[in-house]
């Protein structure tokens, strides 16, 4: 009957909407991934796929040195800004929210400020200070530039979820003899990871996409985001879209390790964060949504 | 709760102003640092000779070499025992320029020993003080091999701080299975019909003058007023949407995927188009020769490699490589026989090796007249246009 | 034992603040100084001469693409609400498996990098292509019309860029919601329509805020997307700055514009929080005891 169908599709157009929008998020994913597979005569993606298919670029996928090359500085560049930036912002985000001091409301601006400059006004400033200390532009500056865009995006993630935190379980450990250390070791910490992990997740994306700041301070140095925009402009080697599919599964395939992990540690822990059964809870990506939570 | 926010908005008012404090303090420690050029051209320092070791690293344009394994690079590795970076990272020339000028400027070379410009940028970095003099002595394989009518250069009397890496002329890239068939000259690119469907270069001293020439201005002989005029005549054409983009490398891109019908570009860029049904032509109002030259920044580190990989690429074995993979006019006689033999196709290219009948009607590409300030004038309104 | 206490946050504040400090606020103290200063390259150079004019200049030359930078972030920020509203809501009605696979088709864009997703538009709307050829049957567009090197094509690409910066604010917020809030609005006759607008919406406006103000300011800023699938005239003030900066290499418009429009953005986040009225924003309220 018509009337059924029209009221199966009410109750469920909100996971119609759901599956459209996501098909969306992911077309130019597919794109890139198929045109992985394309035939061309110069090696170099066409705008069709009337070349046929091959596997041959994903069998010499590392074959163009320069690409390659780039793609293992931007990895590494990538690992050691998350590091540095994860460490440092958890420990502000447990400064900021913790401790109510002098300053606090400085601090919080100039956590702020980075995320409202436009990366062009930070990546120009930054090389005119290097300049001026004559540091030579390469692998270094570019690890500073990453580590300080980083920092603010970790504090956030991190201190959304110290808001919601439950102190009454750091409490019964102290009131157990535990020292503020092992305090820290063996109940915060552990609480807190999903955050920190998260906050880790959003650095590496970060610096391995940065374009703009990567731009002005990388010296001769080429990242892989520096890479494709050269080639860009004159036709970009199939293995790059063969990278850029391998980097996608590679990272998929971690985070869903990481998600199944954390459900693992979840049952085995004997305390929830919020609610039951919610495995992304304290782990909001982004600025917090106070005063929704708990009450 | 009323106490604890008064006493922590009490608290945290220091913050912001502290930070001005710092913003000011910076504001006077960076006062002291200055921008400024040093002294150009004839005060600049001759790049060192001696035997190539170590490390070099090279900047050029992307494609203006044979890559791989047996390439040029490669076998100049083999030959002098070294280890080259070689980055293609060249895009635009003042793109380029501009990211190191801060470096330059300062006696920094950003760790390049070598790196590719077109002429007049050349001699524009030349003349704020950015380039090393070439020793003649160190480069006895380019002056035995240039060209005849390269050896002196009115941009570089003397060939002091450029040679000649390859060179080629801009005209007009048509897809010859489309309308843009039609197309000969620059009068042509700017009929409606082909509205939306036509790219210019982001290269003003490629695209003006073409443009003046079509208006009918004396190439040898270019004006002020003349190059305002074009710009006009651009800005009017971009604002009704005849233009698609201005572009540096990526009309290639544009000609690829069949967005446009005609772009303006360079004759050796054949290679980079995925289609086989382009051709080049020369505007029939004449058209634009060009030729980017190797230069060696201040601070050049390891100047013997530089000057070394000179010499290796003047050996007119590799640059018949060269040219074979690259497409455009190289620099050095004695090529085309070589060819002949191993590509004859490429050995009967007009584009790679033009006869003067294509070169008479080209001239070198020029500079806006004037002083320094007259052509930063001219810069900016191109600039303007051309950024919408 | 109090002293050290109070020392704390100190210590544990000064690695991220000195980084900060060094390579954040004093680039923009050297930034602020270049655009105090005049000159061109050419002519001897730059000195610092508090040339103030430099910031009424660039504004007045650079009108055009700072409205037009406003028009496409704001046109962006919207269409990215629009799309991510439901889509979080939906994604917070799942449980378990579903809802993890969702959030992370929302997040996995972001793991290809962001030239590449904006590139891989250009494959997808390349005049002769699928997409373009529906659009013209559609008559969406003329039949000789295209989408790249458009505004609509800038925005998509904006929009699509930075579609999870809002996606997770507001599903996080949404995801906290106390589901029994709105049952007794049902309890108390509201309909769905009026539970959901003086519930649902007010109780995740933190995370709409927040959304917002992540989207629209990097979208102000952004020049790739204006530069990859943009044309002639789709030239953001990001577009402006870079051309400057490397181009022109006139430092001195390009510091003072780069100035201006971060003051731009700051007046619009504080006037945004204000209006919006999420004080509890900075969550300084929280945790304030030790």
């Amino acid at each position: 009957m018509a009337a059924s169908a029209w009221a199966w599709l009410r109750r469920n157009a909100l996971r119609i909407y759901a599956a459209l929008a996501v098909l969306y998020l992911l077309v130019p994913i597919a794109v890139i991934a198929v045109f992985s597979f394309a035939e061309t005569p110069r090696d170099r993606l066409d705008f069709s796929l009337s070349g046929g298919f091959t596997l041959e670029y994903w069998q010499h996928a590392f074959s163009n040195q320069e690409l390659t090359d780039a793609l293992f500085t931007s990895l590494r560049l990538a690992l050691l800004a998350t590091i540095a930036s994860t460490a440092i912002g958890t420990l502000m985000a447990l400064a900021l929210v913790r401790y109510d001091f002098f300053g606090r409301r400085g601090a919080n601006l100039l956590i702020i400020l980075p995320m409202a400059t436009p990366e062009i006004v930070m990546g120009a400033s930054l090389l005119s200070l290097f300049i001026f200390y004559s540091a030579p532009l390469g692998f270094t500056t570019l690890l500073i530039a990453h580590i300080m865009f980083s920092i603010s995006f970790v504090v956030v993630v991190v201190r959304s979820r110290l808001i919601g935190f439950d102190r009454s379980l750091e409490e019964a450990a102290r009131d157990l003899g535990a020292t503020p250390v092992q305090t820290f070791r063996y109940v915060t910490f552990p609480l807190l990871a999903p955050a920190i992990l998260a906050a880790a997740l959003l650095a590496f994306a970060l610096s391995i996409d940065d374009f703009v700041i990567s731009n002005f301070n990388s010296g001769t140095t080429v990242t892989f985001p520096l890479y494709v925009f050269g080639v860009a402009l004159r036709g970009i080697p199939v293995q790059v879209n063969v990278l850029a599919t391998m980097l996608f599964v590679v990272t998929t395939i971690a985070i869903v390790l990481v998600i199944w992990q954390q459900r693992r540690a979840e049952h085995m822990a004997a305390v929830q964060p919020n609610d039951v059964g919610e495995p992304f809870a304290g782990t909001p990506a982004f600025p917090p949504a106070p005063g929704a939570a708990g009450g | 709760m009323r106490n604890s926010s008064e006493q922590s908005h009490v608290r945290g008012w220091p913050g912001p102003l502290v930070a001005v404090a710092i913003l000011v303090a910076a504001l006077t420690l960076a006062a002291c640092g200055d921008n400024g050029g040093s002294g150009g051209g004839s005060e600049a320092p001759v790049a060192k000779g001696g035997k190539p070791t170590g490390e070099v690293t090279i900047s050029n344009w992307p494609g203006y070499i044979d890559p791989g394994a047996n390439g040029t690079v490669a076998e100049f590795e083999k030959a002098y025992g070294l280890d080259v970076k070689y980055i293609e990272d060249i895009n635009d020339n003042l793109q380029f320029f501009g990211k190191l000028q801060p470096l330059l400027a300062s006696g920094n070379s950003g760790g390049r020993s070598l790196f590719v410009v077109t002429d007049w940028l050349a001699k524009q970095m030349f003349d704020l003080g950015y380039l090393e003099r070439l020793n003649h002595a160190d480069l006895k394989t380019v002056f035995n091999n240039i060209s005849p009518q390269l050896r002196n250069d009115p941009a570089d009397p003397g060939r002091q701080f450029s040679i000649p890496w390859q060179g080629g002329l801009t005209g007009i890239w048509v897809i010859t299975s489309s309308e843009g068939n039609q197309i000969h000259s620059m009068r042509d690119l700017f009929d409606p019909k082909y509205k939306g469907k036509v790219d210019l270069l982001t290269e003003m001293r490629d695209t003006v003058p073409l443009v003046m020439q079509m208006q009918g201005a004396d190439p040898k002989n270019f004006t002020k007023a003349d190059w305002e005029k074009a710009i006009d005549f651009l800005k009017k054409e971009t604002d009704n949407g005849q233009i698609r983009r201005y572009t540096g490398n990526e009309y290639t891109e544009d000609l690829t995927s069949g967005n446009i019908v005609a772009a303006l570009g360079w004759s050796g860029d054949a290679s980079l188009i995925g289609r086989k049904d382009v051709e080049w032509r020369s505007p029939t109002e004449g058209c634009d020769t060009f030729f980017d030259q190797m230069v060696i920044p201040v601070g050049a580190p390891n100047t013997a490699a530089a000057y070394a990989f000179m010499n290796f690429a003047y050996r007119p074995e590799v640059q018949a490589d060269i040219a074979d993979f690259v497409n455009y006019v190289t620099p050095v006689a004695g090529v085309k026989p070589i060819l002949e033999k191993k590509d004859p196709a490429v050995a009967n290219n007009p584009l790679v090796f033009p006869p003067p009948s294509l070169l008479a009607p080209c001239s070198a590409d020029p500079n806006p007249p004037g002083s320094a300030e007259d052509q930063q004038a001219i810069t900016e309104k191109f600039q303007d246009l051309i950024t919408g | 034992m109090t002293i050290r206490r109070r020392f704390i946050p100190y210590w544990l504040l000064a690695p991220g603040a000195l980084w900060l400090l060094l390579f954040f606020v004093i680039p923009m103290g050297f930034m602020a100084e270049q655009a105090l200063e005049s000159g061109s390259l050419f002519t001897g150079g730059f000195t610092f001469s508090w040339e103030w004019s430099n910031f009424p200049d660039s504004l007045s030359g650079n009108s055009e693409q700072i409205v037009r930078s406003f028009y496409y972030a704001g046109a962006a920020t919207l269409l990215a609400l629009l799309i991510s509203y439901p889509l979080a809501y939906a994604i917070a009605q799942q449980s378990g498996r579903w809802r993890l696979l969702l959030l992370f088709a929302v997040i996995a864009p972001f793991f290809t990098t962001y030239l590449i997703r904006t590139i891989a538009w250009k494959t997808i709307l390349y005049d002769s292509g699928p997409v373009v050829g529906v659009f013209q049957t559609l008559h969406l567009i003329p039949q000789d019309g295209r989408l790249l090197a458009t505004s609509t094509a800038v925005i998509a690409g904006l929009t699509y860029n930075f579609l999870p910066f809002m996606i997770l604010p507001i599903y996080a917020s949404i995801e906290r919601l106390d589901l029994r809030l709105i049952e007794a609005a049902k309890d108390l006759y509201a309909s769905s329509t009026q539970a959901f607008l003086r519930v649902t919406l007010p109780m995740t406006a933190p995370g709409i805020v927040a959304g917002v103000l992540l989207t629209f300011i990097p979208a102000f800023g952004d020049y790739v997307n204006a530069t990859i699938l943009g044309g002639t005239h789709q030239a953001m003030i990001g577009n402006k700055i870079q051309s400057l900066f490397l181009v022109e290499r006139n430092y001195p418009e390009a510091a003072a514009l780069s100035f201006l429009m971060m003051a731009l953005i700051l007046v619009m986040v504080v006037v945004y929080i204000r209006v919006a009225g999420t004080e509890a924003f900075m969550g300084e309220e929280e945790e304030a005891k030790t």
